[in-house]
């Protein structure tokens, strides 16, 4: 904790910047993409993402209360960044939100940058299935292997309330994958 | 066919990839991007906003000026009739034939009083009158 309250310290202070942003980069960059990816699918869209998040994470440094962690704030900045992401494509496309993530998993079998087998993509399809708030906690459970106590630090949910999210997600994954 | 049972399965990963190398760049096009130790920008207008406020009071208060000079000497005065009579009386060379010139038919009806009179009145009048004799001459 005090060794994180240093790091925000020379984060903020203009003459360590530059190199502390750099190390936070290099630390957060694989999670924080495989979250995004998670989200939007698609590599290119990830990309253009992820830097959106930065540049947020960075322009945002001062107002950083250091009431959650540094990561949980991270990591809520990305997921609203790939939400917002998904909304405007949809609003850019005049398509409901479900039909571009319809489209983007149909796109999947051809993505040169997923490399995934018969049983991934049904995965994949059968969680485009879920209200989004499933989507995301599935995601950040089972793919991106975060614990409870984290995902409800980011997305402001209870323990409780995630679990039974997680559990409905799951037996819908299930019954999905059993029928087709 | 069993049935599927997402805890029976050995983890099913996500199946995305990256470019190669996408990492190794990544931090270095990101510092590129990043708007760092970029100057203030001050518009010229927030920087003299006090200069510009000052030129701006004086302006409307110039234009005020001419307004409110006309609303001061434009006010209606109410003169007095009998001053206005005494003006034109004593003041001026309008004399009753021009001002008989310049009155209407319709005017001279206006101002004409119907009065009864009766004759004796007008005989004492006339027998009073000192001049009657020189006005029956003329």
């Amino acid at each position: 904790m005090q060794e994180e309250k240093e790091f925000i310290e020379q984060l903020l202070n203009l003459k360590t910047q530059n190199q502390a942003f750099e190390k936070l980069i290099v630390d957060s960059q694989r999670p924080l993409y495989n979250h995004i990816r998670n989200i939007v699918l698609n590599h290119d869209d990830a990309d253009d993402v992820l830097q959106n998040t930065f540049v947020k994470i960075f322009q945002n440094l001062k107002n950083f209360k250091g009431e959650s962690k540094l990561f949980s704030w991270m990591y809520r900045i990305a997921t609203n960044e790939a939400l917002n992401f998904l909304k405007q494509k949809s609003k850019r496309n005049e398509i409901p939100s479900e039909a571009v993530q319809n489209k983007a998993i149909e796109n999947l079998e051809a993505d040169i940058y997923f490399d995934g087998n018969e049983i991934q993509l049904k995965l994949q399809k059968a969680i485009a299935l879920l209200p989004e708030k499933q989507q995301l906690v599935f995601k950040m459970k089972y793919f991106e292997e975060l614990k409870y106590e984290a995902i409800s630090e980011i997305l402001g949910t209870s323990v409780g309330g995630l679990k039974a999210s997680y559990h409905i997600a799951v037996k819908k994954i299930e019954a999905f994958i059993n029928r087709n | 066919m069993k049935t599927f049972k997402l805890e029976n399965e050995t983890k099913i990963e996500s199946g995305f990839k990256t470019p190669d190398n996408y990492f190794d760049n990544f931090s270095a096009k990101m510092m590129e991007r990043l708007p760092m130790n970029e100057p203030k920008v001050i518009s010229i207008f927030q920087k003299r906003k006090n200069l510009f406020l000052l030129i701006a009071a004086i302006l409307v208060l110039a234009l005020l000026v001419p307004t409110l000079y006309n609303y001061s000497t434009t006010q209606k005065s109410n003169m007095d009739a009998a001053a206005l009579e005494n003006y034109i009386t004593y003041q001026t060379n309008v004399n009753q034939y021009d001002l008989i010139n310049v009155l209407e038919t319709e005017d001279i009806n206006n101002i004409k009083i119907s009065m009864v009179i009766e004759d004796k009145a007008i005989e004492d009048v006339l027998s009073l009158n000192s001049n009657l004799e020189n006005l029956i001459l003329e």
